[in-house]
């Protein structure tokens, strides 16, 4: 029994960290967000980074890694708020396509869309070269998102399985940790420097104890996604619920990191010349995306309340 | 990441189970919070220790097993899912023992820990004094040096189960020329040494669960003083720590009671709102990320890692947990929330469950004392 991360884990988290604070910064969002919001630049970027191949097996030329990985990746996603459907192509359908598709992904050739009955929309299908549960329709609908990066099109009949849905949850989960993470930073390095009454309004402890709650939410959120992680790639009879968990309280401390964040900021809080709202915006996207906090309680509910599942504490590692 | 038990941790957990299924009384202990409640406390402490129990992270020659924290873990989880009582002892064991364990002398280890181990010791803390509570730095009872004794005058309150207790430590001005947290030593006496007097004082729920200590010349031997004159501030963060951080509120408690709270609820689910609904499910989630993160602390500790200021995480998510699930329970009980007994002819626990975790947002350092602790030392917000 160890919860600590590996250093190989450690280290893939910091690189992928590292890799995005330098390429992928906010200016950036703002340059995609004046353009069509997204650049094949970035996307040949990750290739290199190998991220596309996180897990693709390695006989497929991937690195062969599993979901605690790409949770972690995720997470880093989240946190740059990064676009481009790598997230749904490498960290969620990768596994549930062929070998030959899974060389594509890899190699960064392949982009995958996912069509799912929970979501009204699919996002990224116009440069998919493969649509999970759904089918390439050429006239689909754009949809227009509150989030400006996000690309949005209207889904009709889908088929997309509970697996798919279950690995598309937790990764969201993932990145709205990552969300948090940074909207927590945003709104403290402002309070730190925006000056009222002759001090940084951090020093006033309404401040400090609107942010110490976020910090507190966030605190316990990452733990339950990544047992959520360890969980579905170790195939757990609990991982749905687990990942429900997770999906539940990143989405929990994602919203509370917001609306937090944009009282800290006061006015400017409320414009589009602050970067936060790029955040806000995929936080409260992400939020609904693959199954809203309802439909992950209602699931939830469903294992605690029936007694299908002894809620004994010997077991919140089960493997049954 | 490694979530799996080893076998020799199964086992171990299956000879704690078997233990406490033989041992753990039959009906439910009076209050620990009155005398008679107390005492029987005490026995079970002692019943405890007759199976070797009695804390079993520290080393075998204290009293202990030295095993390591995620037995404790374990131990914890049978412990409580066995519907054992509470500890009696918790001032002593998680609070003043892993302190003495940091900072005592040998001998202060031999003298103090065995005794704590084997139920035979109980503890209570003295730190707070009428006017030093959130403020503790403001402490002003004396301590004044004379040849190989310490002399205290002063005042402390709020000292949980003193009015019960054998011992406590306690924390006292030994320069009078030092202010806020210079100055301070930390000494542990018998509250029936000449010169103190407990004065127990009612709780809440009526009972007498912490007391005033008055000390008038009382006269305490200088080898009963915890590390050096002057260092009572340092060692005290330390036992703050403890009290905050992992030992003290074991996830497995809550865990109990978020399971407890869901049968509740399955009894009540005719009438319950949506709201407690949720509320029960908030419960049982949150129970379950207490321990997940404290699976993942411990793992920290046990590579090596010191916990500082994110034990103060801690102490505000148990807390007020603890609080949000007595709350979802006392809402599914409806009018029945109020009676003291319930219709088993059992104490209503809940409602004595709701009343203790009004306390546990003040107590151990106040929430707001916490959030400011996480902002200023985590977030690096100015003070
Ligand atoms: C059940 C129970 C058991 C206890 N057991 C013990 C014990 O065994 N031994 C012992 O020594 N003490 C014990 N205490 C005392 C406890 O440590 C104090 O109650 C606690 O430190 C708060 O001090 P206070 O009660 O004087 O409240 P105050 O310090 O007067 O605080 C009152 C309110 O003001 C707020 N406040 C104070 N300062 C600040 C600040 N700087 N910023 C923001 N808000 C602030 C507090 O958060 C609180 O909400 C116990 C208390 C309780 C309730």
């Amino acid at each position: 029994m160890d919860f600590r991360l590996t250093q190989d884990q450690l280290e893939l988290q910091n690189a992928v960290r590292d890799y995005l604070t330098a390429e992928h910064d906010a200016a950036l969002l703002r340059r995609l967000d004046a353009g069509d919001s997204r650049d094949p630049a970035i996307w040949d970027g990750l290739v290199d980074m190998g991220l596309t191949g996180i897990l693709v097996p390695e006989d497929c030329g991937g690195l062969g890694l599993g979901l605690v990985e790409a949770a972690l990746v995720a997470i880093e996603l989240g946190r740059a708020n990064v676009s481009e459907p790598l997230a749904d192509t490498a960290l969620i359908a990768a596994p549930l396509t062929s070998a030959e598709q899974q060389s594509e992904i890899a190699t960064g050739k392949l982009k995958v869309a996912l069509a799912h009955n929970v979501n009204p929309w699919i996002a990224d299908l116009d440069q998919a070269g493969l649509v999970l549960g759904g089918t390439h329709t050429e006239s689909a609908t754009p949809l227009e998102s509150v989030d400006p990066l996000r690309r949005l099109f209207a889904s009709d009949e889908t088929s997309g399985s509970d697996d798919l849905l279950d690995r598309a949850a937790l990764i969201t989960a993932a990145q709205l940790l990552g969300i948090s993470e940074h909207i927590l930073s945003l709104a403290t390095d402002y309070a730190n420097q925006r000056v009222q009454f002759g001090q940084p309004i951090g020093k006033f402890q309404a401040i400090k104890h609107h942010l110490a709650s976020v910090a507190v939410k966030i605190e316990f959120a990452r733990p339950v996604l990544l047992r959520a992680a360890y969980a579905l790639e170790n195939n757990h009879g609990r991982a749905a619920l687990h990942i429900s968990h997770a999906k539940v309280a990143t989405t929990d401390a994602a919203m509370l990191a917001g609306e937090t964040a944009i009282q800290v900021h006061g006015a400017m809080g409320y414009t589009y010349e602050v970067d936060l709202h790029f955040w806000m915006k995929r936080a409260w996207a992400l939020a609904g995306a693959w199954g809203d906090r309802a439909f992950h309680i209602r699931r939830i509910e469903a294992g605690v309340f029936t007694g299908a599942l002894e809620t004994n504490h010997s077991n919140i590692f089960s493997k049954e | 990441m490694e979530l799996n038990y080893t076998p020799e941790q199964q086992a171990f957990r299956a000879e704690v189970r078997a233990w406490m299924a033989a041992n753990v009384p039959s009906q439910s202990l009076k209050t620990l919070e009155g005398r008679e409640g107390f005492d029987q406390h005490v026995l079970w402490e002692r019943k405890l220790a007759s199976g070797n129990w009695g804390m079993v992270t520290w080393p075998e020659a204290y009293g202990g097993r030295g095993l390591d924290l995620i037995q404790w873990l374990i131990f914890e989880e049978e412990y409580w899912a066995a519907g054992a009582p509470n500890r009696a002892n918790q001032n002593g064991i998680f609070l003043l023992g892993p302190t003495i364990i940091e900072y005592g002398t040998d001998e202060q280890k031999a003298r103090f820990l065995t005794p704590m181990a084997h139920g035979e010791i109980m503890w209570a803390q003295a730190w707070s004094e009428p006017d030093a509570g959130s403020d503790m730095a403001a402490i002003r009872s004396r301590a004044v040096r004379d040849g190989d004794h310490y002399v205290i005058n002063g005042q402390k309150t709020w000292s949980s189960r003193a009015a019960f207790a054998d011992w406590c430590f306690g924390l006292f001005r030994t320069d009078g020329e030092s202010s806020r947290h210079h100055g301070l030593t930390f000494i542990l006496l018998p509250l029936d040494t000449p010169g103190v007097t407990v004065r127990p004082i009612r709780q809440l729920h009526g009972e007498t669960g912490f007391a005033e200590i008055f000390f008038d010349d009382v006269r305490v031997p200088v080898e009963n003083r915890l590390a050096d004159e002057g260092e009572g501030w340092k060692v005290a963060m330390a036992t703050a720590g403890f009290e905050r951080g992992l030992m003290l509120r074991s996830p497995a408690r809550f865990q109990a009671t978020a399971k407890r709270l869901v049968q509740l609820y399955d009894q009540h689910s005719q009438t319950a709102s949506p709201q407690a609904r949720d509320a029960v499910l908030q419960a049982w989630m949150d129970a379950e990320a207490y321990a997940l993160n404290t699976y993942s602390v411990a793992a920290q500790v046990m590579a090596g890692r010191k916990i500082g200021a994110e034990a103060s995480l801690n102490k505000i998510f148990w807390s007020e947990m603890d609080r949000a699930q007595h709350r979802a329970a006392m809402s599914l009980l409806g009018a029945a929330a109020e009676l003291r007994t319930l219709d088993d002819g059992e104490a209503n626990a809940w409602l004595e469950g709701y009343i203790f975790s009004l306390s546990g947002p003040i107590y151990a350092g106040s929430n707001e004392i916490q959030r400011n602790i996480v902002a200023e030392r985590l977030l690096g917000l100015p003070r």
